[in-house]
């Protein structure tokens, strides 16, 4: 293979089978491509490639047998919530991915030549191949609950976890004082964080971290919204369950109805519209939405509390209901709390009343409105991908971090 | 937060411990746990029946992380400082965690209260 210009770089993106973790790397290589470098994207095919921009290079990282084992870890998933959720996603995906990975991403290291490895916070693969191969690498934190520890109340598992992800290091011949040292979730040369100081609050990790704010811009949406059924002098309510929990919020539909019932705001539902037979007036429901579109419309948003939902409306400088359901988004939800943006409610218990009461404060309180329009405002400061993209041409060209 | 939902169970708190010789029995505790419990759930903990020793938090009663911290705010409040439930759970493994039963919270709150 030739070697590239002297100042154009070779950028692969290690990324795990979650759409929500692909999707804000596409802006960024978009940004790097524009400025004259090379991208690529590894991981689990047939879980990246649709998510990406047409022509773009995908080179498999596992044999086509993983791809099946991580769909059908996907759907066992779908049904765990709380501390049995966590567990399954540790030890059932992210640290088996992440050993299946690792002989594909050092295959196409060499493959597309590589000179710097941006490494998803859930893809371990990317990052013991960085490590052992002593290549600069970045830490592509989607979502931000990672970064303030939330396991601090829960030492002894903490503990465990981080044994679990040294032994994977080890297991790929990486010295037992180089493993040791480090953490395969933080990068020592670069922490991209898509978030802000505003929102996460104060970090748990000692990392050389930028924050860059949401990478949202130019995801392509198709529109057949009915945008006369919005009424513009009635405040709006767009109401989401992300793209996975739609079919299990079944229950939480119900509720979201009976809570929006004869009130004068209207809603949005993003939800499969047999979940909802008997939908108020003042209720629409699609199954898919022009999200980015239809924020700039609404008045304020309620959310299972997934980092790239929140961060979109928070951009349009909306305050939330936060129903978090699993994983990161308890973490999520509170961080959103604590900067004064939102109300947090529950998935699995909450009641019409509590949920029209949290409706009405966000669409009522200037304070969570005035905080989200101060995160918002902090996004469109970090810069987004823009900032990202020259934090990691930084980084390739020995501007940044280096070993510690 | 203690103090602010006055009940009937913390009124009657600071007698059992404040004379130290009637420490809750196993059933006044399980009685007020399920109390708890019902006031962080709502009325539809005890639709599948009331709790037992084997009831689990996790696989059971699904409780979220919110209704966690809810329910070691009330156990505080009710019991006072000894019975520190996020300490407690510090000490656990994530197996023990997921594998958490009423029986056990019991056991912990009547230890505790004990000294």
């Amino acid at each position: 293979m030739p070697s590239p210009p002297a100042d154009a770089l070779g950028f692969l993106f290690v990324v795990p089978p979650f759409t929500g973790h692909v999707n804000p790397t596409v802006p960024v290589a978009a940004r790097l491509v524009a400025d004259g470098h090379r991208v690529a994207w590894t991981g689990v095919p047939g879980t990246v490639e649709h998510l990406l921009l047409d022509g773009a290079t995908f080179l498999p990282a596992t044999p086509p047998e993983v791809t099946g084992y991580a769909g059908e870890m996907a759907a066992r998933r779908s049904d765990l919530r709380g501390a049995a959720a966590f567990k399954f996603l540790q030890e059932e995906v992210l640290l088996p991915l992440g050993d299946a990975m690792v002989d594909g991403v050092d295959a196409a290291v060499d493959a597309f030549g590589a000179d710097v490895l941006v490494v998803d916070q859930q893809a371990l693969a990317g990052a013991v191949v960085g490590r052992r191969r002593g290549l600069p690498w970045a830490t592509s934190a989607t979502t931000s609950a990672e970064l303030v520890d939330p396991l601090a109340g829960l030492p002894l598992v903490a503990e465990a976890m981080h044994r679990r992800r040294v032994e994977l290091q080890l297991a790929h011949g990486i010295p037992a004082h180089v493993a040791e040292a480090g953490d395969l979730r933080v990068s020592e040369h670069l922490l991209l964080a898509y978030t802000t100081a505003e929102l996460v609050g104060p970090l748990a990790v000692e990392a050389p971290v930028t924050f860059v704010g949401p990478a949202i811009a130019g995801r392509p949406e198709s529109d057949d919204f009915p945008w006369d059924r919005i009424d513009p002098s009635v405040p709006t309510v767009l109401v989401s369950l992300g793209t996975l929990n739609a079919e299990a919020g079944a229950r939480f539909w119900q509720v979201a109805a009976e809570a929006c019932r004869g009130q004068r705001w209207q809603a949005v539902f993003v939800a499969p519209p047999e979940l909802v037979p008997d939908a108020p007036a003042n209720v629409l429901v699609r199954r898919h939405v022009p999200q980015l579109a239809l924020l700039h419309r609404v008045d304020a948003v309620v959310s299972h509390a997934g980092h790239n939902t929140v961060c979109e409306s928070l951009a349009a400088g909306l305050p939330l209901v936060l129903a978090p359901i699993r994983d990161d988004q308890p973490v999520v939800a509170d961080q959103v709390v604590q900067a004064g943006a939102g109300v947090r409610v529950r998935f699995a218990r909450v009641r019409a009343e509590e949920l029209r009461t949290a409706i009405a404060t966000v669409l009522s309180d200037e304070e969570l409105q005035a905080a989200a329009g101060r995160i918002s405002k902090s996004f469109a400061a970090a810069g987004g991908p823009a900032a990202a993209a020259s934090s990691l041409v930084a980084l390739g060209s020995g501007g940044v971090g280096g070993t510690h | 937060m203690p103090g602010q939902f006055p009940t009937p169970a913390m009124a009657e708190a600071p007698t059992a411990t404040a004379t130290g010789a009637a420490a809750p029995s196993r059933d006044d505790v399980r009685a007020e746990l399920e109390r708890i419990l019902t006031d962080v759930v709502g009325d539809d903990l005890l639709l599948d029946g009331p709790l037992t020793d084997e009831t689990s938090f996790d696989a059971d009663l699904q409780l979220e992380s919110i209704e966690f911290v809810a329910l070691a705010d009330q156990l505080l409040a009710t019991y006072g400082e000894q019975v520190d439930f996020v300490g407690w759970m510090a000490g656990m493994q994530l197996d023990e965690i997921i594998g958490l039963t009423v029986g056990q919270v019991v056991d912990f709150v009547v230890s505790a209260v004990e000294g």
